[in-house]
């Protein structure tokens, strides 16, 4: 004798959408809207124990911790990044959980945490400047952690990675050879890449390297610029890389996921420049005076 | 004795865009033999009709593997020397009972002017029939000490044998946002598919779903403690059923707002016998969770 049981989809979407009447204010479940939250939590959940997840991002900040960034450039980087926090957690309010994942690079490569870091519970850990600047070593790195199985393990992970790279001078390891290994892993493919030089010393051409296109790489040449710059780029592309875009072109054909990054590429480029060429200068001190 | 329950849930999103639920799901307790299987339509534009062909997914799926077992002695004396032969055909049983019934439909329901109108013509001429009922399929069956499963394209299966720890049983291979899903309507779909056989062990409790349940959870951790717990709770299932569905309908409404189809089947005798172990086990769990989130938050930099 057998028991078959078969479900009709339709049957089950009237059933998904049946009001039910058990309900208390959610506590594991952030959403944009809150009727919603109320409707679709329950008190007698045991299965409540393991929380339900947003769509996830995970930003990747590289940063050069070598000697040249002692005194005011890395002071000013510790500011603007503890300052920036809050401003990246706004992003995701909505209906994105955004990670960050900070990688030092000097003499040695190091994670501040061993894995990307929820936004609402990330502190920044103040950084200290010294060695030489292994930014080659740093893109292997990056990319042996950029795996399912490493640092991009999360179920809910639904968005290409936002990458941004800041540096103040030459590579003094084989770049190239890390940059060629980092090229090679589909998530660097297809996230979003930016980059900020800092002082006159950072190499422009280099940082294009890193990000396919001139577009994605500015300048600071001041402490007012540097915070101006960390925030108008790891802002933006966190907006641009948790935006659900569509798999359809205005005409309703479909476009490829591949068409979809290369869009959202294109989009930080030009909204950075747009934001970038806005900026005013300010009265600050060059990084390079008396340096 | 087997016993089971699916059910499956339709995403906000698709609410939102006037879609149908575009997921199946089904278990069968057969005689000495239980099957539990999903199917996730692609819901994209092509994929026009594919919440029936995961509905053809699903049945197809049970008539080939009952047809498998109409000679139980045989099959399970072949199974441990014989696995990988025995689950290909199964695959291309499958396949080919799919086809089947798409070809079937199809010919009783032909595409309407309206389905066509979305397209322009040499677009519409240029995606092939089967197509239109694309769909994902991840089945597994538990028999006398042993278990094996099949899957093609994502969703995932979850074990918990007599140790009381849940586990997946299948490979999954790195996937990065631009892999396009295998699917059942693939012209070559019956090398697309992944499979594992688990002799010797006995099964308390084994699940199937969609990747709408899997992308609803922030670590893989969870997604197996969430297994863990329902498994504990399956001794009181009646009761339980509808605090399942209630939260399958909440995780339908979060994250990638993705339709989400469960379905389980267990062994009742082995469970009552281990229902102990599966209660310790859901309280490590916690405490396990607990130390994993203070490790996340040590800094390693200063």
């Amino acid at each position: 004798m057998s028991n078959e049981n078969m479900k009709d989809p339709a049957l089950n979407a009237n059933q998904s959408a049946s009001p039910l009447d058990d309900f208390e204010p959610a506590e594991t479940v952030a959403s944009s809207s809150a009727s919603n939250d109320n409707m679709l939590d329950f008190d007698d959940d045991p299965l409540s124990a393991t929380g339900v997840s947003r769509k996830s991002l995970v930003i990747f900040f590289l940063i050069d911790t070598s000697g040249s960034m002692k005194g005011k450039k890395m002071g000013e980087l510790n500011t603007v990044m503890e300052e920036l926090i809050p401003e990246i957690r706004r992003v995701g309010e909505a209906d994105t959980e955004v990670k960050v994942a900070v990688l030092t690079f000097s003499t040695e490569v190091r994670w501040m945490y061993s894995t990307p870091i929820p936004i609402e519970d990330f502190e920044w850990a103040r950084l200290r400047a010294s060695g030489v600047t292994s930014m080659g070593a740093a893109f292997k790195e990056l990319n042996q952690r950029m795996s399912r199985n490493g640092f991009l393990n999360s179920p809910s992970l639904s968005f290409a990675p936002v990458i941004f790279l800041m540096t103040d001078g030459y590579p003094s390891d084989d770049y190239k050879e890390g940059l060629k290994e980092l090229q090679s892993n589909s998530w660097y493919k297809f996230g979003l890449k930016a980059a900020l030089g800092i002082g006159q010393e950072a190499n422009d051409n280099i940082l294009a390297e890193f990000t396919g296109s001139k577009d994605i790489v500015v300048h600071a040449y001041s402490g007012g610029q540097l915070a101006q710059m960390i925030k108008i780029i790891a802002v933006t592309s966190s907006q641009i890389g948790s935006k659900s875009m569509t798999l359809s072109d205005d005409t309703g054909r479909e476009i490829g996921e591949e068409d979809v990054f290369a869009a959202k590429q294109k989009l930080l480029g030009q909204q950075i420049q747009d934001l970038v060429t806005s900026q005013t200068d300010g009265n600050d001190v060059p990084f390079d005076t008396g340096w | 004795m087997f016993n089971g329950f699916s059910h499956s849930v339709m995403g906000a999103s698709h609410e939102k865009t006037g879609l149908v639920c575009q997921d199946s799901s089904a278990f069968k307790i057969g005689n000495g033999y239980a099957i539990a299987v999903v199917a996730d339509g692609h819901g994209s534009k092509k994929h026009f009709r594919s919440h029936l062909g995961s509905k053809f997914a699903v049945e197809a799926t049970i008539e080939a593997i009952d047809r498998f077992y109409e000679e139980r002695e045989d099959l399970e004396a072949n199974l441990p020397v014989n696995y990988k032969l025995i689950i290909k055909n199964i695959e291309k049983q499958i396949i080919s009972n799919w086809n089947i019934r798409i070809e079937k439909h199809l010919e009783e329901n032909p595409v309407t002017a309206e389905e066509k109108s979305k397209f322009k013509p040499e677009e519409f001429e240029a995606i092939p029939p089967e197509s239109y009922y694309g769909s994902t399929l991840v089945a597994a069956v538990a028999g006398d000490g042993y278990t094996f499963g099949l899957q093609i394209g994502d969703g995932s299966l979850v074990a918990i044998f007599e140790d009381g720890k849940a586990v997946m049983p299948m490979e999954y291979n790195e996937s990065a946002p631009a892999n396009v899903t295998a699917s059942i309507c693939n012209s070559n779909a019956a090398s697309m598919f992944s499979s594992f056989y688990a002799p010797n062990k006995r099964l308390i409790a084994l699940f199937g779903s969609t990747d709408g349940l899997y992308t609803s959870f922030g670590s893989e951790f969870d997604f197996l403690d969430y297994h863990s717990i329902i498994t504990s709770q399956l001794i009181n299932l009646e009761s339980f059923k509808q605090i399942i569905i209630n939260n399958l309908t909440k995780r339908s409404h979060y994250g990638t707002e993705d339709d989400i189809s469960l379905s389980c089947i267990y062994d009742e005798d082995l469970l009552n016998e281990k229902i102990g172990l599966l209660n310790k086990q859901v309280e490590d769990n916690k405490q396990r969770a607990a130390q994993r989130k203070a490790e996340l938050l040590k800094k390693q930099v200063t």
